[in-house]
């Protein structure tokens, strides 16, 4: 313990909370309030409804949520296989050429969201690949944005991964591929898993490049949620956002189920 | 299963960590590699393994070159320190592995499988994972899953040493059981503990500095041992410098009588002798000095004598009155009990 | 002889592992073939299409064209001291947070810990949507001074100014410093603390002489990933929906989006990419340190 004397440990827990509770926990809550009233104009929010969340649950709202979780399953499932593939592969490359591969798959992180966009936009907005207007195109970009992260958390796994095990296997008769499927890949999904959860957040968030690209009949949750605050309607706003928020609660809870159960050790 | 090192040269990044060694195991050997670390024993072993390349040189299974075969075609048992066991399987599953790899029948390895298990004293605990083991289980089931593919050479790379003490020596007498059981299967054992090497070899091949110092029975290199730094490494001993006389040698300006052969007079050499025969009191071979330290060890105490320059440790059987720090004593020890060594001091 | 055979075997082995690593260059292929389809051929569209202006030709002519915009230059310096200021603001919020949680543990530390990976989870434009309702025109802030005072406006009119964006960014990002703070914090080994206590080091003293140290590595990644993160924010600036706050990525959306400036928006992508990968590489260089 860094602090001893009692009152000044009050005196720090004081200051913790009247920096934390506004700045982090308020947000949240302020949303999750807004979300069931029609007024806002006092300390606390007024005209208690749940007229929200019926919007915020049906109709365009109900479509956008479909629209955010198949481009989010999708978007993670497909940078989780190239990431993972990535990563398995530069373990086996010498020092120099992961270094290459590593600065490569994180480029993603650096380049603006915006900017992976704008590029999707330009290269297939013409053949040979004429996927602008298309659904497609959402989920390409989201892909790319989400496989560094994937890549990141994978490649990090990998590296950790003791190699007495695959030693093991090998001394035993097994093949690469079998070690591969039988050893390495079991041994990576508490990490496979935890990435999937990553990317499926980010790309239920994703605003930046989506708003660059999205067709008028392929519209996520985060579009929404803008376009309902953009012409005023801040509670349905809201209502749409706790959905998003929930909905990726949910999904990262259910992945950390199974993480749990998929850690040996 | 013979293995054979043909002169074999390990390198890393030009770090040469294994010099041109030649060693042969023969069937059904136990040989231990005995060094500190960083001498190069580890890295034989896994030269046989195939998880390194000798940068020369040649591994010899059964007359066999492998030198060039990846890990999974050898056909090798390996049981390292950790165990590594596969935590995501059970037990059976973890001995299962390598038959399965084969593609071995089902109705074989079921069999195999419990004949492993049983061999070890696993057979209890085959539906149970690696997690809910304790160390020396997962250590035996680490043996069952590398005897289970039935190979000729059992490879093992410092077995004991995650393991407490007490286990250790039970798991000593285990693994001595089981070599008795399956007489055919060469064993390399590597260990920096002289007692696990002593205790199980047949022979033991002593390296340092990524060179093998000596090659001997157990027997050989205690009584014998051929440089200084083995008779160190191998069961402790005193190694003195001393001048070559006409019959004897001269030890800080003492006449002490042993036999010479093979030195030449006026040269330069070790005397080395084990703190075990060194006896408190008047008697052949008598050097005087004085108790620097003295420490009770249960049935012996070792006395620590400050003759001349030189510290002599001689280990005697419980004394009932200790000699006080500071006083003078007498040590002696048989002529025959002296091995006079080459010039050189080993480690401590 | 036995040199020459040893020679041999040496050539033979160089060749076996580099035909080990030609595999291993076989399998890293596809996944960098699908990397440089989907995501360096449009970057290098992108930088093609910034030197063709629509007037047609090849010509660094756009490049003259945003350079000597007002808008360009104004957005190029707000982009930057936002995302300085909110580097520092992050700094200064997430060491003393992560510090009290690490080692001046309340009942409740761990879930305030676990609070902030969620927290990492949620996008950022939420935060803007939530100080909409607290510092907002008729939010809570204002709402609760109007009644209070009974005045027709509140005091808080900063969420249309580059403060507001400041402020979400502060919030939004604090959290990716504290993350690697804490795992920092984690491993370093309390007996230090508590030798640094006996010998008679005051608590300032001991966060100055032994805490510090230890956290300026993940102190030093994590304010330069915070760092490049700001310099591409969107969602917040968008929300915000200030005329007066315009971002580099603000302008490349508006360029390409709304004014259909594809030339210029290429330009200004490849702007905020070279500062953005520049920064990156610091990063990845910085943080490399650290783990060594």
């Amino acid at each position: 313990m860094l602090v001893h004397s009692r009152g000044a440990r009050w005196a720090l827990w004081a200051v913790f909370l009247v920096l934390f509770l506004p700045l982090f926990a308020l947000p949240l809550l302020v949303v999750l309030g807004a979300s069931f009233a029609t007024h806002w104009s006092s300390v606390l929010p007024s005209g208690p409804t749940l007229a929200n969340y019926r919007s915020a649950t049906r109709g365009e709202a109900l479509q956008a949520l479909t629209t955010s979780l198949l481009t989010a399953a999708g978007a993670s499932l497909l940078a989780l296989a190239t990431g993972t593939w990535a990563a398995l592969a530069g373990a086996a490359l010498g020092k120099r050429a992961k270094r290459v591969l590593d600065a490569l798959f994180v480029l993603p992180v650096a380049v603006p969201s915006v900017v992976v966009g704008l590029s999707v936009l330009v290269a297939f907005s013409q053949p040979p690949l004429l996927l602008n207007g298309t659904r497609w195109i959402v989920i390409l970009a989201h892909t790319v944005l989400v496989t560094a992260f994937a890549h990141q958390s994978v490649s990090a796994a990998v590296t950790r991964l003791d190699p007495a095990y695959e030693q093991a296997a090998a001394s035993l008769g097994a093949r690469p591929a079998q070690v591969l499927w039988r050893i390495r890949l079991p041994l990576l999904l508490p990490s496979l898993t935890a990435a999937a959860g990553l990317c499926f957040a980010l790309s239920m968030g994703e605003l930046s490049a989506t708003m660059m690209l999205y067709p008028p009949d392929w519209t996520p949750l985060p579009v929404l949620i803008y376009a309902a605050t953009d012409r005023g309607a801040l509670f349905s706003g809201s209502a749409v956002a706790v959905v998003l928020m929930a909905a990726t609660l949910l999904v990262l809870f259910a992945v950390s189920r199974v993480r749990t159960r998929a850690s040996y050790r | 299963m013979s293995i054979r090192f043909d002169s074999v040269t390990v390198a890393y990044d030009g770090n040469v960590v294994l010099d041109s060694l030649d060693l042969t195991v023969e069937p059904g050997e136990v040989m231990a590699l005995l060094g500190p670390s960083g001498s190069g024993k580890t890295t034989a072993l896994r030269a046989v393994a195939g998880f390194v390349r000798p940068a020369s040189g040649r591994v010899l299974l059964g007359g066999r070159d492998v030198t060039d075969l990846p890990p999974y075609r050898r056909g090798i048992g390996m049981v390292v320190q950790q165990y590594a066991l596969f935590p995501h399987m059970r037990v059976d599953e973890n001995v299962a592995f390598g038959l399965k790899a084969r593609g071995a029948a089902r109705s074989e390895i079921r069999q195999r499988v419990g004949e492993a298990l049983e061999m070890t004293g696993m057979a209890a605990y085959a539906r149970r994972h690696p997690r809910e083991l304790s160390g020396g289980q997962q250590q035996r089931v680490a043996i069952a899953r590398a005897l289970a593919i039935r190979p000729g050479v059992l490879l093992l790379d410092e077995p004991l040493s995650a393991l407490d003490a007490r286990l250790r020596s039970g798991m000593l007498a285990e693994l001595a059981r089981l070599h008795r059981e399956l007489p055919d299967v060469s064993m390399l054992y590597v260990t920096h503990d002289q007692v696990e090497a002593l205790t199980l070899a047949d022979r033991i091949a002593v390296m340092d500095k990524a060179r093998l110092r000596a090659c001997g029975t157990p027997r050989e290199l205690y009584r014998a041992p051929a440089d200084a730094f083995t008779a160190s490494f191998v069961g402790g001993a005193n190694l003195l410098p001393v001048t070559v006389g006409a019959d004897g040698v001269d030890l800080a300006g003492r006449e002490v009588k042993v036999d010479t052969a093979g030195a030449v007079a006026g040269a330069r050499a070790t005397l080395c002798v084990r703190p075990h025969l060194i006896g408190l009191g008047a008697g052949p071979n008598q050097l005087t000095g004085v108790v620097q330290e003295i420490q009770w060890r249960g049935a012996t105490h070792r006395v620590h004598v400050k003759v001349g320059e030189h510290d002599v440790m001689a280990d005697v059987r419980e004394l009932r009155e200790p000699p006080a720090r500071g006083t003078e004593v007498a040590l002696h020890f048989a002529a025959a009990d002296a091995v006079l060594l080459p010039e050189g001091v080993g480690h401590g | 002889m036995a040199e020459a055979v040893r020679a041999a075997r040496a050539v033979r082995g160089r060749a076996e592992g580099s035909r080990r690593s030609l595999g291993a260059f076989g399998r890293a292929l596809p996944p960098v073939a699908l990397l440089a389809l989907f995501f360096l051929y449009p970057l290098v569209l992108v930088v093609r299409q910034s030197f063709r202006p629509d007037s047609g030709g090849t010509s660094v002519q756009p490049y003259a064209d945003v350079f000597a915009s007002e808008a360009f230059r104004q957005a190029l310096w707000t982009t930057v001291w936002l995302a300085l200021a909110s580097t520092a603001g992050c700094l200064v919020l997430g060491f003393l947070l992560a510090l009290v949680i690490a080692f001046v543990p309340f009942p409740g530390a761990k879930a305030v810990a676990r609070f902030v990976d969620v927290f990492l989870s949620f996008p950022s434009f939420l935060i803007t949507l939530a100080l909409l309702f607290v510092y907002g025109s008729v939010g809570m802030a204002n709402g609760a001074w109007t009644g209070l005072t009974g005045a027709a406006q509140g005091p808080f009119q900063f969420l249309n100014t580059p403060w507001g964006v400041l402020l979400a960014e502060i919030t939004y990002f604090t959290p990716f410093v504290m993350r690697p703070l804490l795992a920092a914090f984690s491993q370093l080994d309390t007996a230090q603390l508590e030798v640094a206590g006996s010998l008679g080091a005051r608590a300032p003293r001991i966060v100055r002489t032994v805490i510090l140290p230890e956290a300026l590595p993940a102190l030093a990644a994590g304010g330069s990933l915070v760092l490049v993160l700001c310099l591409n924010e969107f969602g917040i600036v968008l929300f915000t929906g200030a005329k007066g706050v315009t971002t580099l990525p603000m302008l490349v959306y508006s360029k390409a989006i709304l004014e259909s400036d594809y030339p210029g928006a290429c330009v200004v992508a490849v702007v905020n990419v070279l500062i953005s990968v520049g920064l990156y590489g610091l990063y990845r260089v910085v943080s490399r340190r650290a783990g060594a």
